[in-house]
């Protein structure tokens, strides 16, 4: 009988693929994505990174040298990256027995085959994407997610490999010299402080970490880290996201495309995030008991540097968007208008309960909930696009001068109709 | 030159335009007397995405633009709608990627295995794909909305 495997599956330089997806002309071309307000690389292909780009560089100080390389610059598109993987998430939930989407652009599923099996099946799903979807993928399959992940790895460096990477099949030497020659920075789960104490106690490559008592890294540093251990060992020690309790937090910030200094500029950008935020609750089925707000000034800007930040308790765990934007705005009171040029904000919602968690007493329903404002909101919104209405400043129909800066953004092709590709039958 | 059969048009069902998710019908309670008769006849408005979209994750709308094709029903401005999943098979109307644009055009093998491209109107000329051309398939074309 065999067990279940583990399959990692991530998108090859993600937003780039997409990018390519309807737009012929980039096929062979080197291409890269820059963050909001067209700010610095977040994504390239293999292309653009062998011409010596690289994620994090400001754009400013590479465009010339890109636009004399021919290298094409796209502005972040999220639509169609979010439908884009949707779409490839909807693919592997046809193979999948246990699923879980790490991020927009990974995801673990479960099979019940043999190693052997796993090789063909790695290669059926990579095919299969690259065929229905059009994005190119990795696959790494093993006992444990951490394994897995690794195994995604390997089979993105190792072009022999050519995209799929089984761990229980791999030659036990090769096997053997990954794990002595990876540093323990390289797993999942392990970050670079973790990554700096464990090589102050010795332990500097995952072979290492594999051959430590699980109880000394339990009680020197976390138990997260004794699951990676053990997982590291084929043990499978972390558990799959759906069972485990609700992500807590929900976060929407982003930067404007001109700074703000006027409270009445931040009252309505607080308005308008806060709004989104509350959308993504319902959307979600989840309530917030506690909104965070901040604004920040930019870190490389002469001047005033300006970091408010205000957290509040709601009454009740709820979605209701007029409590959460009249929370955000306690904000306005401790930002230093007229001085700080604030280039970000953001909404934080925490302590979050799927809707109707507890069933609420009478008096501690908020009025907008009963009335169930949020899910009218959410509806027009949805039917009518995402302006059409808002509560207070977020209502207004001309659009804010602050809105993120998208110059070189693609056509969203497979969510707006007016955005669609255009064949040519000349 | 050009003759007109007389065309029919059956109505297949009625169809809800605006329906996004149809409602379930609610229960109906009929305190006293008698139940609807049509009761036991209620069904689903039908969805256009189930028709035309066999295969969501592999679909993909199109706008095409010229004249080439017009023959073959497909006219400047239409959508097509284009399931990658299907294998392209000579005879198929597909969507090739073309020295880095799209095209719509018949696909076809001849006996000496070239590959070719045709339009589907007497004023265009075949396209013949050869090894300099950057050439792919990226989808079979498998409705037209055509607008009238």
């Amino acid at each position: 009988m065999s067990s279940n495997l583990i399959f990692h599956v991530d998108i090859n330089s993600c937003y780039a693929s997409c990018e390519k997806i309807l737009d012929p002309s980039l096929a062979r071309k080197p291409a890269v994505v820059l963050s909001n307000n067209d700010g610095c690389i977040i994504a390239l292909d293999a292309h653009a990174k062998a011409l010596g780009f690289s994620m994090g560089q400001p754009w400013f100080e590479v465009k010339q040298r890109a636009h004399e390389q021919g290298v094409i610059a796209r502005s972040s598109n999220y639509e169609l990256y979010g439908d884009i993987s949707d779409r490839v998430m909807r693919v592997l939930q046809e193979y999948a027995g246990d699923f879980e989407q790490y991020s927009i652009d990974e995801a673990f599923l479960s099979a019940p085959v043999s190693p052997a099996e796993a090789q063909s099946l790695a290669r059926t799903i990579k095919d299969d994407l690259a065929r229905r979807v059009g994005v190119p993928v990795c696959v790494g399959v093993a006992r444990t997610k951490t394994l897995a992940k690794l195994s995604n790895k390997a089979a993105k460096k190792i072009p022999a490999l050519s995209g799929v990477c089984v761990w229980d099949a791999l030659p036990t030497e090769r096997r053997e010299a990954l794990l002595t020659t990876l540093p323990v920075s390289e797993l999942w789960g392990v970050g670079s402080r973790s990554a700096r104490r464990l090589t102050l106690q010795g332990i500097c490559s995952i072979k290492d970490l594999a051959l430590a008592p699980p109880t000394l890294i339990r009680e020197r540093f976390n138990v997260v880290l004794m699951r990676t251990a053990l997982e590291v060992r084929g043990i499978p020690a972390i558990e799959w996201e759906e069972n485990r309790i609700m992500k807590d937090q929900l976060i929407y910030s982003r930067s404007f495309s001109d700074p703000i200094t006027t409270e009445e500029q931040m009252c309505q950008v607080l308005s308008v995030y806060a709004q989104r935020a509350a959308q993504r609750l319902v959307k979600h089925q989840q309530t917030a008991r506690y909104i965070s707000a901040f604004c920040s000034t930019s870190y490389f800007a002469q001047g005033v540097q300006s970091h408010p930040a205000v957290r509040v308790k709601l009454d009740t765990a709820t979605a209701d968007p007029v409590v959460i934007t009249r929370a955000s705005h306690r904000l306005l009171t401790r930002a230093d208008f007229g001085v700080a040029r604030y280039v970000r904000a953001g909404i934080i919602l925490t302590d979050l309960h799927p809707a109707a968690y507890e069933p609420l007493l009478e008096p501690f329903i908020s009025p907008h909930d009963k009335r169930q404002i949020a899910r009218l909101l959410h509806t027009v919104q949805e039917q009518c696009g995402e302006h059409s209405v808002g509560l207070g400043y977020a209502g207004l129909s001309h659009k804010p001068s602050w809105e993120m800066k998208r110059e070189m953004l693609s056509p969203r092709g497979t969510t707006h109709w007016n955005e669609l590709a255009t064949a040519k039958i000349r | 030159m050009f003759y007109y059969k007389s065309m029919k048009a059956i109505l297949l069902a009625r169809l809800d335009a605006t329906a996004q998710a149809p409602y379930p019908y609610p229960e109906t309670s009929v305190p006293a007397g008698f139940p609807s008769p049509a009761q036991d006849y209620r069904a689903v408005s039908i969805d256009l995405n189930d028709i035309l979209i066999k295969d969501k994750a592999a679909t993909y709308i199109l706008r095409v633009s010229g004249h080439s094709m017009v023959d073959a029903g497909i006219s400047d401005g239409d959508e097509i709608i284009v399931d990658r999943s299907l294998r392209p098979r000579p005879g198929n109307i597909v969507v090739a990627a073309l020295n880095g644009e799209f095209t719509v055009k018949r696909f076809h093998i001849d006996q000496a295995g070239v590959g070719w491209l045709y339009p589907e109107n007497p004023q265009y000329s075949p396209l013949q794909i050869n090894e300099e051309s950057d050439f792919t398939i990226f989808g079979v074309v498998t409705r037209c909305l055509h607008h009238v």
